[in-house]
């Protein structure tokens, strides 16, 4: 069997969407009946990570928009078993391969109608969602009947683990050793700010002095969050760490004694599996996939994001109660059920 | 859901709280809770709690109250239901507290003993309560968000009397009874008597989305933990969120999540139906949440039958289309009349309104109904009133003063003459809200308690004052005004006394404070055409043909069956309000 996977970024890649793909990616490959795996990508941003071998990786059609579409004529004359759609925005490239069809959804790309090609999504013939609230929203408006498929985020616990606080990364960010550390990482745009780093800073002030936030991530909306946090008088408790080196991630994690995202836009909410495989306690919203993500709160506190009190309460109470650990149910997640789910989905398929 | 009282002897000089008091002030709301009822008299009689039952949530006699915790420290009266209580409840057990009943009213208790005075903004409910602190020996009183529940205080500076009904705080023989002028003048006006003011000087509402303590100094401050206006302006800095999902699927998933709340009850829970958008989409998505539809009852009145005025043909329909168990009740003026002299008791203070909400009742109630949820609350949040679009036209017009002036002298009805009042929002509010108009109170109530009232109601300070902070919009100021002054004050306390007076708790899925919360951003950005989208929100969508059918108000024929005399309106309203007045101060 031979799978072309049309991506919007994969290896070379940042973000979450691109974690997933390569996730996605290998565990198609690792399918026995496949035999190759080609990925054509539409943009890479840094380093390529290696694939398996039965994976043809295109880079070179993540030049630009040219190298893109040749890349996909010259790969449209080979025959492939199923086309991939690992985004919502390549389904009109997709489509036009008139090939038996997977698309990939994931969050707010999928919640409303889709800017191009809405009635495309009528007839592919598998939809795969990470969530269920992204395939429920995504049902809502499309006309789209076919199988549907749940493959929830994978996460490598290998590449994760609790240990102690770095010293280094205290330093950096001015954190005492007394310190009780909230953590929230995202992009800080305004076009995310659902993600609820508002709502954190907001409650800051009802919380212990000793209480400071981490807000983990760089982006335009930036000096918004800092007047807030002006406003609040909660400038001296709140860090804004900038954009996060990968390698540094898990020191990160292993930073906070909370990790809390009352968020309203979130199709899943992969963060909280990378916190709680370092062993931090999460919150997350019922509103979104974060609930999923904490398995409807047997992973997790769940709170209603726009409710200022049960944020307050979650986040004392977590604090008072003081626990790490790696809860089991996180498996649930591990990349090998990820792998079975997606072969689960091309057998069901093809 | 109960009838709730509450006495305090806080000044050492004041006499012990009297048992015979207690228990009439509790006896009088025993139609509020036929199921059980009870006092409780503290071992120095400086306290007293009574409260009569209405079993919805734990039926055993664990649920009864006054309750009090193992160890004497707390005691508690409560009316109303607490939604998200097994979730509170949960919290409470991982932190290692130990219950004793399934009951809703435990889990305040306790959730008070570890949360202090701010467990208040956990609660997703409807509620009044006061909780005796043995302890810290006070009192702590709070009521919910939006009102729905009521709770009056008398308060002579050194006992403290709180109870769910006016009439019960008298019914105890120690609280004055004078007519408030305000509180006259306010019922003139507007048709109800608007809050922070009551009919009688001695009594007064405790402030919705309010706590507050009584000790040994008397009553705290109040607290405010919640607040429409606050709400709305707040939804305003959060614009983007409002754009994330289709809004027909939002608020399908957010008004489901509130009748999920709603629904919580260990007996039926049955559903006012009329043909209007709001009560038919609560049916259908209750049907969803439940896979099965709530047993309907709808009233239809004698002289609407087979005409455009009758809505009972169109709830039977879309009953059937659902496969909803669907009950018509026929009302007639014999009956009407029939039942004045127990309306007029049941009316704790003067409302123009409450006659839907009594016949509703009193047909659930005979259908073997103790709950029901209501779509009250529903053209407040998606803006379906005519308020919606004349309001900020009338602030608009009077913008330009000529314009304002011309219009005044080109309007053909008896509050054309106050047209440029309505210059500030508050004014064009009342303009549109109001009954009678200020120069009509001295034949009514005579020169000096005329005056004396609007003096002291002060009415457009008070509506301006609903809108701090600014909502910033014109659709959160009328949705803000609606809420506080219109729903509050008449819709929802007329709601409260009328299914009382029936022992039927009326739930209200669309007043919600957290839904309010969530739907802020939404209702914002899109305002009124929010009914569409929830017209639309059930699977499937509510029938074309009950979406798209013209805006009805309910309407009970009392003009006709009372012979009201022509007033300048067209329900003739004002003559009722002159018979509601005459009824209550004679009775």
């Amino acid at each position: 069997m031979r799978l072309l996977v049309l991506c919007t970024d994969a290896y070379g890649g940042h973000g979450g969407i691109a974690l997933y793909t390569r996730d996605l990616i290998e565990a198609l490959a690792s399918h026995p009946r496949v035999d190759e795996v080609v990925a054509i990508p539409r943009v890479i941003r840094g380093a390529l990570e290696t694939p398996p071998p039965n994976v043809t990786f295109v880079a070179g059609a993540a030049r630009n928009a040219a190298a893109y579409f040749a890349a996909v004529a010259r790969y449209a004359r080979r025959p492939f078993d199923l086309v991939v759609c690992a985004h919502v925005n390549l389904l009109p490239v997709a489509r036009m391969l008139r090939r038996k069809t997977l698309l990939m959804i994931y969050g707010i790309e999928a919640w409303k109608p889709a800017r191009r090609g809405a009635a495309l999504v009528d007839g592919v013939d598998g939809v795969a969602s990470i969530s269920e609230i992204t395939c429920d929203r995504f049902l809502n408006w499309s006309r789209y009947r076919g199988p549907s498929f749940l493959i929830p985020n994978a996460i490598h616990l290998e590449r994760y683990a609790m240990r102690e606080r770095s010293a280094a990364l205290a330093a950096r960010w001015g954190l005492g050793d007394g310190a009780r550390v909230l953590l929230t990482l995202g992009r800080i745009v305004a076009a995310e700010r659902y993600k609820g780093f508002d709502e954190v800073i907001e409650v800051l002030p009802s919380l212990p002095d000793d209480v400071v936030y981490l807000a983990a991530g760089s982006g335009s909306d930036l000096p918004r969050l800092v007047a807030k946090t002006r406003a609040l008088g909660v400038a001296g408790r709140v860090v804004f760490t900038g954009h996060i080196d990968e390698r540094e991630k898990t020191d990160v994690y292993n930073l906070a004694d909370v990790y809390v995202m009352p968020s309203r836009g979130e199709g899943f909410g992969f963060v909280f599996l990378e916190a709680l495989a370092c062993g931090v306690p999460c919150i997350g919203s019922r509103h979104d996939g974060g609930r999923e993500a904490l398995r409807g709160g047997e992973l997790g506190l769940l709170i209603d994001p726009s409710s200022q009190a049960e944020l307050r309460t979650a986040i004392a109470d977590v604090l008072a109660e003081g626990r790490r650990e790696i809860p089991p149910g996180l498996a649930y997640f591990a990349y090998p059920n990820f792998e079975s789910r997606v072969h689960s989905t091309l057998d069901e398929l093809t | 859901m109960c009838g709730i009282a509450a006495l305090f002897a806080y000044r050492d000089a004041a006499p012990p709280v009297d048992r015979g008091e207690l228990e009439a002030i509790t006896e009088r709301m025993r139609p509020r809770g036929p199921d059980a009822g009870g006092t409780w008299l503290s071992p120095d009689a400086r306290t007293g709690l009574g409260a009569r039952r209405l079993a919805i949530i734990d039926l055993s006699p664990d649920g009864d109250q006054p309750m009090s915790d193992a160890a004497g420290e707390l005691h508690i009266v409560f009316n109303g239901e607490i939604y998200n209580h097994a979730a509170l409840r949960a919290r409470l057990q991982r932190l290692g507290v130990r219950f004793r009943s399934m009951s809703d009213t435990e889990v305040l208790m306790e959730l008070y003993r570890h949360d202090g005075e701010r467990m208040i903004e956990l609660l997703r409910g409807m509620y009044a309560f006061a909780i005796w602190d043995a302890r810290e020996r006070r009192m702590f009183v709070g009521r919910d968000a939006y009102g729905i529940k009521p709770l009056y205080v008398a308060d002579d500076g050194a006992t403290f009397r709180a109870a769910s009904t006016v009439k019960a705080l008298l019914a105890g023989g120690r609280v004055g009874r004078a007519v408030d002028p305000a509180g006259a003048a306010g019922f003139f006006l507007t048709g109800s008597v608007p809050e922070p003011f009551t009919i009688f000087e001695a009594v007064k509402p405790v402030a919705a989305g309010t706590s507050f303590f009584v000790d040994g100094r008397g009553l705290s401050a109040p607290r405010r933990f919640y607040s429409v206006a606050a709400t709305f302006a707040r939804g305003r800095d959060q614009e983007t969120i409002a754009d994330l999902v289709t809004p027909s699927v939002l608020l399908r998933e957010l008004v489901v999540e509130s009748l999920q709340y709603h629904l919580v009850a260990d007996v039926p829970v049955g559903a006012f139906l009329s043909a209007g958008i709001d009560s038919s989409t609560l049916v259908a998505l209750t049907r969803e949440a439940k896979h099965a539809a709530p047993r309907c009852v709808t009233l239809q009145f004698d002289v609407h039958r087979g005409t455009d005025a009758d809505e009972a043909p169109l709830a039977e329909r879309f009953a059937r289309e659902i496969g909803a168990p669907q009950t018509t009740r026929l009302v007639t003026r014999e009956e009407m009349l029939a039942d004045l002299p127990r309306f007029f008791d049941a009316m704790d203070q003067p409302t123009i309104d409450g006659t839907n909400t009594w016949f509703v009742s009193k047909a659930a109630a005979e259908s073997g109904l103790k709950v029901a949820i209501s779509g009250v609350g529903g053209d407040e949040l998606f803006g379906s009133y005519p308020s919606f679009r004349d309001v900020p036209r009338t602030v608009r017009v009077n913008r330009v003063p000529p314009l304002g002036a011309v219009a005044a002298r080109v309007m053909r009805n008896p509050k054309a003459r106050y047209f440029t009042l309505g210059r500030t929002w508050a004014g064009a509010y009342f303009l549109k809200r109001g009954l009678f108009m200020p120069g009509d109170l001295a034949p009514l109530l005579g020169r000096d308690a005329a005056e004396e009232g609007l003096q002291r109601l002060d009415l457009l300070r008070r509506i301006a004052s609903a809108l701090d902070p600014d909502p910033g919009t014109p659709f959160g100021r009328v949705a803000t005004l609606e809420a506080t002054m219109y729903m509050r004050n008449q819709l929802l306390r007329d709601t409260d006394w009328a299914s009382m007076a029936h022992s039927l708790e009326v739930r209200t899925p669309l007043v919600h404070g957290a839904l309010l919360r969530q739907l802020a951003p939404l209702l914002l950005a899109k305002g009124a055409e929010c009914k569409r989208y929830f017209g639309e929100s059930p699977r499937p969508p509510l029938p074309e043909w009950l979406r798209n059918r013209p805006k009805h108000g309910f309407g009970v024929p009392l003009a006709q069956w009372m012979g009201l005399e022509a007033d300048g309106t067209s329900t003739r309203m004002r003559s009722w309000a002159k018979v509601v007045w005459e009824r209550y101060v004679s009775g």
